[in-house]
């Protein structure tokens, strides 16, 4: 009796096991739910960018309070589905590529226009720091004469940006387009945003800050150009698309750029260079969106698409429900206890990011939350730096459960191709 | 013969996955992270006295102290993890790189100000990270823009603030790894490592990074593109340090490899031989500060070296790591 008892019992774990094991979905399934789930987002975030540019035209066409409000409000709308993208940086190389097009940060905004006297000039790192492409239709640049004399989504993207081979000269995307519609955020570590007038797009008389033809130029090339460029990634997520493919290459790799997006961004990205950083140096610049205070939403957002990202399951800018196999579901065949663990994690995060949120949205500004001895302000940053670091661990620790460890070595130049660095 | 295969198939995995890690963490806390933190609380303490005792920038007993001091931190920099990132101690002993300019603009608020923050250790240590530290203090003493910004009297007070300020953090770290030793060799428990294997990682990721922070930042920065070298954003070039950093770290990391492979004497060997060529390439250099990378010649040479520590990264990947049966996870360099 004992041994049938302990004979059955060890095949109805050897099935139970089985049965535990075949609910484990395919790792090609799970690359499925993350391309969805990547396609979503994009288009999601080329959908706002449109009624960006719409609002955008609205301004331009009828310079207003009202009509300036309204491109605001657009951008900001704007920038809840992209946030949720970051994700998909770090892990696919045709994401990191192409980023710093749509969303380059920190900014030298003196390139663009006029700033305040306190900005400075050019430094020892950017000699085009406060070149201010809307007030000169010419300027030389590398030794060559750069006619500027009509702003255009080419002059931007393949001249201006990151002219001198300056990361900072960020001429295009959501950020320019930011300081274009809030300007410098002059209130140091008090509360309110940038400040820029209606009147700046006014032509003719009542022009404020010169060269208000010139300003209206840049800013619809700019976004023009953030349409033209969401549209193309969007494309790439699509059924058929590059990133799709690139991704189901090799199933394996493709798990583990999951992981290395989520990480990345978590870690060295969003902990390190965004929240800490700034909180070290005291300084209301530090911010990631710090012409229009929303660094809060930023800063929400992102952590929002990690947390989607692992658990296969995002809601569309219309309601829409796009889910299926995910990450998740894949740890849990492997132990359960390690996607509990990051279930928590994740959560525990989306807390602290929402605690500053709410606070935020409250009243208490980000950029007065980095003031030097502002004690609720650095338990609020903090918060979410340490869920962020404290998920990051977990990560690893799914690295070396699913046996991913050696794949992140894939896709390093210098270290798979070691003449890479000579070209 | 097919059962000595089938045994060795089936033991192979069990001895890789019970590897005792204990004698290694041991060792590397022991001979390579306590030495190197008590080596460098002893030099901050010098460089805080030399400050009080003197504190003309050209005096020679200030910047020798100040040197000795900044030779022991680049040889533990790349220890970043548990007391190094307690209360942001490793930023504020090192605020670097320094793309948007940070310090210069800290300091010469501080000067302006004559900010009081200075009178206080306390309240010194509120200031921004770009502010304090040995880049911070290399400006004060070695750049001629801060030789006669504000009052003498203040700029005194300052290098003195932040000296005090670097022995202050050099120091509790020091005191925090007397407990952190125990956390890093005996894992599981309270300890916020789970396994002998994720204290591992820590260790191997501090080799990883300490390389890919050498070849990519404190090399690849000041070699900018071929066609647009950056000699200015050179480590630490107003004092001539660059090279030596470079040097320093090669040698510190080196001895922490060997002790990470000292139970794969073949991997051991590949990395010391890989270590001595690129140490050598280094001490054969003339170019203190990489400003020859501004010409064709001095900037192959510097990529010559670059390839070298390359080199050392591929063992580390391809053969360190995986005998380890560890991955480099993530790190602060993995943003952008």
């Amino acid at each position: 009796m004992t041994k049938f008892f302990a004979a059955t019992s060890a095949l109805t774990l050897g099935i139970a096991s089985a049965a535990f094991a075949a609910d484990a979905p395919s790792k090609a399934d799970v690359l499925t739910t993350y391309a969805n789930i990547a396609e979503a987002k994009y288009d999601d975030s080329l959908i706002a960018a449109k009624s960006l540019q719409a609002a955008v035209n609205a301004l331009i066409a009828d310079p207003s309070d009202a009509t300036l409000n309204a491109a605001r409000a657009a951008w900001i709308a704007a920038r809840v589905p992209y946030q949720q993208t970051e994700v998909y940086r770090f892990g696919n190389a045709i994401v990191d590529d192409w980023e710093g097009k749509v969303n380059a940060w920190p900014l030298d905004e003196g390139l663009i226009d006029y700033v305040d006297a306190n900005y400075g000039g050019p430094t020892d790192e950017n000699e085009f720091a406060a070149l201010n492409v809307i007030a000169n239709p010419s300027f030389e640049l590398s030794g060559a004469t750069i006619d500027a004399s009509e702003i255009t989504p080419e002059l931007l993207g393949e001249t201006l940006h990151e002219a001198d081979g300056i990361e900072a000269n960020v001429a295009t995307g959501y950020h320019a387009i930011e300081f274009l519609l809030w300007g410098q955020d002059m209130n140091g570590h008090g509360a309110g945003a940038g400040n820029r007038p209606y009147t700046d797009y006014v032509q003719g008389d009542g022009c404020t800050g010169g060269n208000c033809d010139r300003r209206a130029q840049y800013l619809s090339a700019a976004t023009e150009l953030l349409v033209s460029d969401l549209e193309w990634m969007a494309s790439q997520w699509a059924e058929g698309g590059e990133a799709r493919a690139a991704l189901n290459a090799n199933e394996a790799a493709g798990v583990s750029a999951i992981l290395t997006g989520m990480g990345s961004l978590s870690y060295g990205e969003q902990a390190g260079e965004r929240m800490r950083l700034g909180l070290m140096l005291n300084d209301p610049e530090e911010e990631h969106d710090c012409f229009s205070d929303n660094t809060h939403n930023s800063h929400y957002y992102d952590g929002l698409g990690i947390q989607n990202v692992y658990l296969g399951s995002y809601t569309r800018i219309d309601g829409t429900p796009v889910s299926g196999a995910s990450l998740s579901d894949l740890v849990i065949a492997t132990d359960p206890s390690l996607d509990a663990e990051m279930k928590v994690k994740l959560a525990n995060t989306m807390q602290a990011l929402g605690r500053l949120k709410s606070t935020a949205e409250a009243g208490f500004a980000y950029d007065q939350m980095l003031e030097r001895g502002n004690e609720g302000g650095e338990v609020l940053i903090m918060g979410g730096v340490d869920g962020l670091v404290d998920q990051t661990k977990t990560i690893e620790r799914i690295v070396a459960a699913l046996k991913l460890d050696q794949i992140e070595f894939e896709g390093s130049d210098s270290l798979d191709n070691p003449d890479a660095v000579f070209q | 013969m097919r059962i000595s295969a089938f045994a060795l198939a089936f033991t192979l995995p069990i001895c890789a996955h019970a590897q005792d890690r204990g004698p290694i963490l041991a060792n590397t806390v022991e001979s390579h992270i306590l030495p190197g933190y008590a080596a460098l609380a002893d030099a901050t303490g010098a460089l805080k006295q030399a400050a009080r005792a003197d504190c003309d920038p050209n005096s020679a007993q200030l910047r020798e102290a100040y040197n000795t001091a900044f030779d022991d931190w680049i040889s533990v920099s790349h220890l970043r993890f548990g007391p190094s990132e307690a209360e942001d101690r490793a930023f504020a002993l090192a605020f670097w790189p320094d793309s948007k300019g940070f310090t210069p603009k800290a300091l010469s608020r501080l000067i302006t100000d004559e900010d009081s923050a200075v009178q206080t250790s306390n309240s010194f240590a509120e200031t921004s990270v770009a502010g304090r530290g040995f880049f911070a203090l290399e400006l004060m003493l070695y750049d001629p823009r801060f030789s006669d910004q504000g009052s003498a009297e203040y700029r005194c007070a300052l290098i003195q603030a932040i000296a005090a300020d670097i022995d202050g953090n050099a120091r509790a770290i020091g005191t925090d790894w007397s407990d952190y030793a125990a956390v890093l060799t005996n894992p599981g428990g309270g300890s916020p490592y789970r396994s002998e294997d994720e204290a591992m990682q820590e260790l191997y990721k501090a080799l990883m990074t300490g390389l890919e922070f050498t070849a990519e930042t404190r090399l690849g920065r000041p070699m900018g593109t071929f066609d647009r070298p950056r000699p200015k954003r050179a480590e630490a070039r107003r004092s001539d340090r660059s090279l030596r950093h470079v040097e320093l770290s090669l040698i510190s990391l080196r001895d922490l490899a060997a002790r990470l492979s000292a139970e794969h004497p073949e991997i051991a060997a590949d990395l010391d031989s890989a270590f001595s060529s690129a140490i050598d390439r280094a001490q054969a250099l003339e170019d203190p500060a990489f400003a020859d990378v501004a010409t064709p010649q001095g900037r192959f040479r510097v990529e010559a070296l670059q390839q070298s520590i390359n080199d050392i990264r591929t063992i580390g990947a391809t053969e360190l790591g995986p005998t380890l049966g560890i991955s480099a996870g993530f790190n602060s360099l993995d943003g952008d």
